[in-house]
């Protein structure tokens, strides 16, 4: 199905945002988008039962089988198949320049409901996934886990996020780059709204780890197309700098650069193999589970 | 630059509008919390600064605009004359009466007046006028302080009396409808002001008062007269102690009778209270002129001098004209009346003549004549006739008694006045028939200024028979409770004469029995030889021809006419001590809207018409707009 098709079938993200709790939406785009996934290529993921495996220290004491230790007198613990899923780390952009939305959701209440949809996504196909939000550090970070509950706390902290100031996306992802211990996929939610050197740098050292990035692009309608008309003072929501502007006149060369910075993360990240999708927060939160999907089947 | 209406410059206010329109609306453009403002950089925008310059700009512009349609509305002009008019005009009045001129008392004036002078504001103009009873303009205003301070050292006191009215009328002559002030450097006498009336002056002119200070002890002589076979003279101590006064007294010309004599000398002393005023008797002489002077040198040298005309007798002449010219058959009770001396001892010689007799007169010999009397026209021939009529006309006084010798053609003649008409009464009328009383119809009239509040006593006289008067030219001072004229004035040529409609011999009426005939009869010889035979003029009203100051000196009263002594003296009220306070001062100064406002009105609107400055302030204000227009299209 096309994605032009997909937008049309799917919630519109307005309408996601004045659902009540962060799982009801989680749950409304996911089974919603499960549903119409019925006949397509992803299938195959299940919770079957795959083998046993020695004990080693570290591994999850729940895991371990008592029956078999009781007829062995060995520990064993039982790997299921959905187990060789992936470690997924969900970063969440909080930073100031999120708080924009002019088609009644904003950048941030997009990325968090995406965030929560791929959570539970995730969560129901037993990979692990975590939760780094981030302004110009850190503010908020949950461990990858793959266990029936992560996903509540998972959802309980995205709904409890505050909303940061400056963005320097760079840093946490250096900083989380560095704290990775093992492989898995990294899919970042931002505008994107900084140095961009620095931030395919910072994307660039995940891949040199060996982890996977999905990096969704979120903006604004309005910042993708501009659509001011009168004579506007613009003033910057991180750095209130202001800047008086007649959109006539100032629109093709924003649209410029903005065409020009687009087309470098995509061609800067697609040379490197990181995943570049733009999505405007008019578009169906779907599109970016399917985006999801197809990098998680290509990483499998 | 003035403005012809410049009411409408409060118009001006309307450029307050979009100065709050842009304060109220500083940022008319929305304002919006983006994102990708670092996007924007790159973009040709227009940063706050340069924003808010073009903002100061195009509100420069529309105020000025604003402001120069309210300027062309109130149509305004270039006053020729410059900024030194627009400060306005001082205008320094010094006074130079006789009072300044005690010792040391007009160098403080001077030194007060330079400082006026000094004091003018930069670009004032500054001018000087002089003032005792005239003034004088001795510098035009200029903006030459030298000058005007040369015209103060120049200036010098005289022998006039104060009139601030004259100051205060020169000053706003001066001032020409222009703002300024009168600055009024003067000893603050009380008597400045004549007749207890004050003066008016622009609402727009300032008065201020530079004090010389109050007169120092003086000694004056303020007047000396005749009286009986006295001449008297009254000394005046200005001061706040009793002092001693030594007056002399001359005498000097030559007695009549043909006596040569020489000066006489006499002299007296006398002590006078602090304040006060002494009358100093000396025994009158026969000469033509005489000179009482008082010592005092510490006062006010001009007033220690009196001049008294004697001219040759101590009475003055009064010819009764009768029908015999006996005038004790035909002017008894006239005759005692007017021999008899009035309250400030002056008494007339009263001759008589008849007709006849007058034909072989000369002119000159009616002119020695202080006033006539004229209770008969029978045998008066043509040149008795003209005789009269030539006396009222240079100035003479007749008091005519329409009795029964008074022929109303004759009359009419005699005084040169065709429109009077005397109608004898009707013989065949029973006298008692109708009872006239007399009653003033102008109790104003000098005649009854020795009566008072009390001129109805006249009504007691009663009037049996009257003759009829109609004059067309003269004034009924009095009717008769018929409403008949009873008393007419006439001024025929420069003379007086006063016409009363019944005899003044007892016959038509009671008059000669009552008290009020003496007094009648003394008041009216005295207003007809008011403006003839005056003997003494104060320096401010000498006569033309006569140098204005103290002294005796000779007159003629037309040409031909035999010269006259005259003394002219200074008026006694400048040795009066009171003065008034600065308030009162003001007090009596009325401020009025501008005379001349009217008339400067016009020349303001004829200079404004000439120049049209609005057209070119309009042409600007067009500019103005279009090149907000321009600035507009750019920013928006």
């Amino acid at each position: 199905m096309p994605p032009s098709q997909l937008a049309k079938t799917f919630l519109d993200p307005a309408v996601v945002a004045r659902l009540g709790t962060l799982e009801l939406k989680a749950r409304t785009i996911v089974e919603g988008f499960l549903s119409g996934l019925h006949r397509s290529p992803f299938k195959g993921f299940s919770v079957e039962f795959a083998e046993y495996r020695q004990y080693i220290p570290g591994d999850d004491l729940s895991t371990i089988d008592w029956k078999v230790y009781a007829r062995t007198d060995r520990h064993y613990v039982k790997k299921f198949e959905e187990e060789t899923n992936l470690d997924c780390h969900l970063m969440l952009d909080v930073s100031a320049s999120m708080a924009y939305g002019s088609r009644g959701i904003t950048k941030y209440e997009y990325g968090q409901c995406l965030a929560a949809a791929l959570g539970y996504l995730m969560s129901r196909q037993r990979d692990a996934v975590g939760l780094t939000a981030f302004d110009d550090q850190i503010v908020a970070m949950l461990p990858p886990s793959a266990r029936p509950g992560h996903l509540r706390a998972l959802l309980v902290t995205l709904d409890r996020l505050q909303r940061g100031s400056r963005t320097d996306v760079s840093k946490p992802l250096h900083q989380l780059a560095s704290s990775l211990t093992k492989r898995g996929m990294v899919v970042l939610i931002s505008d994107l709204l900084d140095d961009p050197e620095r931030v395919i740098r910072g994307l660039k050292h995940f891949q040199f780890r060996g982890t996977d990035v999905i990096v969704f692009h979120v903006l604004d309608p309005d910042e993708i197309e501009f659509p001011f008309e009168r004579a506007t003072r613009f003033e910057d929501l991180e750095t209130a700098e202001e800047v008086m502007a007649v959109p006539a006149v100032a629109r093709a060369h924003y649209l410029d650069a903005l065409g020009k910075l687009i087309d470098r993360y995509k061609r800067e990240l697609g040379a490197c193999g990181i995943d570049y999708h733009l999505i405007s927060t008019a578009q169906p939160l779907e599109l970016g589970l399917l985006a999801y999907l197809s990098k998680r089947e290509k990483a499998l | 630059m003035s403005f012809l209406s410049p009411l409408f410059l409060v118009g001006a206010l309307a450029a307050a509008v979009p100065l709050v329109l842009h304060l109220l609306k500083r940022q008319p453009e929305p304002r919006v919390k983006f994102p990708s403002v670092r996007l924007l950089r790159s973009a040709p925008v227009e940063h706050t600064d340069r924003r808010r310059l073009n903002d100061l700009l195009l509100l420069a512009l529309r105020v000025a605009a604003l402001l120069l349609l309210t300027v062309a509305f109130a149509r305004p002009f270039f006053a020729f004359g410059g900024g030194a008019e627009n400060a306005g005009v001082r205008v320094v009045a010094l006074d130079t009466s006789l009072s300044m001129s005690a010792p040391g008392r007009f160098e403080r004036a001077r030194a007060l007046a330079k400082q006026a002078v000094d004091q003018a504001g930069a670009g004032a103009l500054v001018s000087v006028v002089t003032f005792a009873d005239g003034a004088h303009v001795s510098v035009e205003p200029t903006a030459d302080r030298a000058l005007a301070r040369s015209a103060i050292d120049a200036a010098a006191p005289g022998f006039g009396a104060t009139s601030y009215r004259a100051a205060l009328n020169a000053g706003t002559e001066v001032l020409g409808g222009r703002p300024g002030a009168i600055v009024m450097v003067t000893d603050l006498q009380e008597s400045g002001w004549d007749d207890a009336s004050g003066a008016s002056v622009s609402g727009s002119t300032e008065i201020r008062i530079a004090d010389v200070g109050a007169l120092l002890p003086n000694l004056a002589l303020t007047a000396a007269r005749v009286s009986g076979d006295h001449i008297v003279a009254t000394v005046r101590n200005a001061g706040s102690q009793p002092r001693e006064a030594r007056l002399r007294l001359t005498l000097d010309g030559q007695p009549s009778g043909g006596r040569t004599a020489g000066p006489e000398v006499a002299e007296a002393t006398i002590a006078i209270g602090a304040n006060q005023s002494a009358d100093v008797p000396f025994p009158a002489a026969r000469a033509r002129w005489a000179t009482i002077v008082v010592d005092d040198r510490e006062g006010i040298e001009g007033d220690n001098a009196r001049y008294l005309v004697l001219d040759g007798a101590a009475r003055p002449l009064v010819l009764v004209v009768t029908a015999t010219g006996d005038l004790g058959l035909d002017a008894f009770y006239v005759q005692q009346a007017l021999v008899v001396p009035r309250s400030d001892g002056e008494a007339y010689v009263v001759e008589g003549a008849n007709g006849q007799q007058l034909a072989a007169w000369s002119q000159a010999q009616l002119d020695a004549y202080r006033a006539v009397v004229l209770l008969s026209t029978r045998g008066l021939e043509r040149h008795g006739r003209e005789l009269i009529a030539e006396y009222v006309r240079a100035g003479g006084g007749v008091l005519v008694a329409a009795g029964a010798g008074i022929d109303g053609d004759v009359l009419a003649e005699a005084l040169g006045l065709a429109k009077l008409n005397v109608e004898p009464p009707q013989l065949d009328r029973r006298l008692d028939d109708k009872v006239r009383r007399l009653a003033p119809a102008d109790v104003r009239h000098p005649v009854f200024e020795p009566f008072g509040g009390s001129a109805s006593s006249l009504g007691l006289v009663k009037f049996l028979r009257v003759a009829t008067l109609r004059a067309a030219d003269c004034e009924a001072v009095a009717r008769f409770t018929t409403g008949e004229p009873a008393l007419v004035d006439c001024a025929p040529g420069g003379g007086r004469a006063l016409v009363l409609a019944s005899d003044l011999n007892k016959q038509w009426n009671d008059f000669p029995l009552h008290a009020t005939f003496v007094p009648f009869l003394h008041q009216a010889l005295r207003y007809l030889s008011g403006g003839r035979r005056r003997s003494e003029y104060f320096v401010s009203d000498v006569p033309p021809g006569v140098a204005p100051k103290p002294g005796v000196a000779t007159m003629t009263e037309r040409a031909g006419a035999p010269e006259r002594l005259i003394a002219v003296n200074v008026d006694p009220r400048e040795s009066d001590p009171r003065r008034l306070t600065v308030e009162e001062f003001q007090a009596a100064v009325t401020r009025v809207k501008e005379t001349t406002h009217a008339a400067r009105r016009d020349d303001i609107r004829q200079a404004e018409g000439r120049q049209q400055v609005w057209r070119y302030v309009l042409a600007l204000m067009v500019a103005a707009l279009i090149l907000e227009s321009l600035v507009a299209a750019k920013t928006a």
